[in-house]
């Protein structure tokens, strides 16, 4: 049967949906370990450290993005669930960046005999 | 959910106010929730990474690159499981939907062995310890509370596979229940002799023992898993031919997954930022 014929929300449709997705999953899953290899090959080599600090934080971004928009169906489910998990998301990516750049202050820095020594 | 023609949409629901499964809501609500407490425990740690007292610990004399990177393949192929495992109820497959539970569930129990070895190496070879130290604090307090979660989500997995065992059939009582038990223990009871049994193997073949010498060391280890085994082979055979768990259930297995994933992509985060920079910033 062509795919033109098979009607929307139809039985046919959702077995076509799920034999999709069951392909999507094990390609994504490939990609992500290909990601990783990448990321543990990435720390060795001789490139400047901004650029490889730059690279790992890109494909730890895409690693992650991949997972909850195909793995846990952010992108089948309504834009809601992608808003409410993305509020949390940003609340603890703003307190991470926030509490790294108040202790990059002088002010900020540990005191202290073992600090001093450091 | 709604139901058209007999099948279920998973992804929207007409009878609440969001259109959106409430038990699916309220998982998100909870991960994001989740997210900020993870945030400010890895912002701990890099605040006293970055600045270490006198006489810290060099973390590349510690951590085992190699250990760490099996680890985070067992956890992301434990994903791919996992979704599988949604993606089977999904269509009423009640068979395989176990056994990609299973699969999540040895894939838990790996990370965990993992994790559990690394704490002690750490611990007691490498000097490491929770009150020693700032990084250690902060350190095992991050994973630590990562491997709570994945111990967490293992004893929920259990819960939903002995969950797939309960039988239509209301007046066979709530034996299903031990049963279901029992059939777990003799899996994981499988897959840690197993394990054990296997690692012995390695080792004699390591220090040129030879086959006859494993078997007369590990007869019990041998000969346990087999009968653990047949067991296992016994209670997947012996089980009720219609069950109480089908594509209604989809939504509680998809919820556990979010969770699952949840703590998959957390751990997405912690392998760059906590194992992979150090050998890169202080390099």
């Amino acid at each position: 049967m062509s795919a033109a014929a098979i009607l929307p929300g139809s039985a046919e449709a959702q077995a076509h949906a799920h034999e999709g997705k069951f392909h999507v999953f094990v390609q994504l899953a490939m990609i992500l370990a290909v990601i990783t290899g990448l990321e543990l090959l990435i720390i060795y080599m001789p490139i400047a450290h901004w650029l490889i600090i730059t690279i790992l934080l890109g494909l730890s971004a895409i690693k992650f993005l991949c997972v909850i928009f195909v793995f846990m169906h952010l992108r089948w489910d309504k834009v809601f669930c992608t808003v409410l998990f993305f509020i949390g998301l940003i609340l603890a990516g703003g307190t991470v960046g926030a509490l790294l750049l108040i202790h990059t202050a002088d002010a900020s820095k540990p005191v202290g005999s073992a600090y001093d020594q450091a | 959910m709604t139901a058209h023609a007999g099948h279920i949409d998973h992804h929207h629901d007409a009878t609440t106010t969001t259109g959106i499964p409430n038990k699916k809501l309220f998982m998100w609500a909870f991960l994001a929730s989740d997210c900020m407490f993870f945030g400010c425990l890895i912002a701990s740690h890099l605040i006293y990474r970055l600045h270490p007292p006198a006489g810290a610990p060099d973390p590349r004399d510690i951590f085992s690159i190699e250990l760490t990177s099996a680890s985070t393949f067992v956890l992301l192929m434990s994903s791919l499981l996992m979704a599988l495992a949604v993606n089977a109820i999904q269509k009423g497959n009640v068979r395989t939907t176990r056994r990609m539970l299973l699969g999540t569930i040895v894939f838990g129990l790996i990370f965990l062995m993992g994790q559990v070895y690394e704490f002690n190496h750490f611990v007691h070879e490498k000097g490491l310890t929770l009150s020693n130290s700032v990084f250690g604090s902060t350190f095992y307090t991050l994973t630590g509370t990562h491997g709570t979660h994945v111990a967490i989500g293992v004893l929920w997995l259990v819960m939903m596979y002995i969950r797939t065992f309960k039988p239509l059939d209301e007046s066979r009582g709530q034996g299903w229940v031990l049963k279901g038990f029992l059939h777990f223990l003799a899996f994981a009871g499988l897959v840690v002799l197993g394990m054990y049994t296997l690692l012995q193997l390695v080792h004699a073949f390591e220090t040129g023992e030879g086959l006859g010498a494993f078997f007369s060391h590990n007869f019990i280890g041998v000969g346990g898993s087999l009968a653990l085994l047949a067991v296992l082979i016994g209670f997947a055979r012996s089980g009720p031919s219609a069950v109480d768990f089908g594509e209604a259930n989809a939504i509680d297995v998809e919820s556990m997954g979010l969770y699952w994933h949840f703590v998959d992509i957390v751990w997405i985060v912690i392998f760059p930022v906590v194992y992979l920079l150090e050998y890169v910033v202080l390099s």
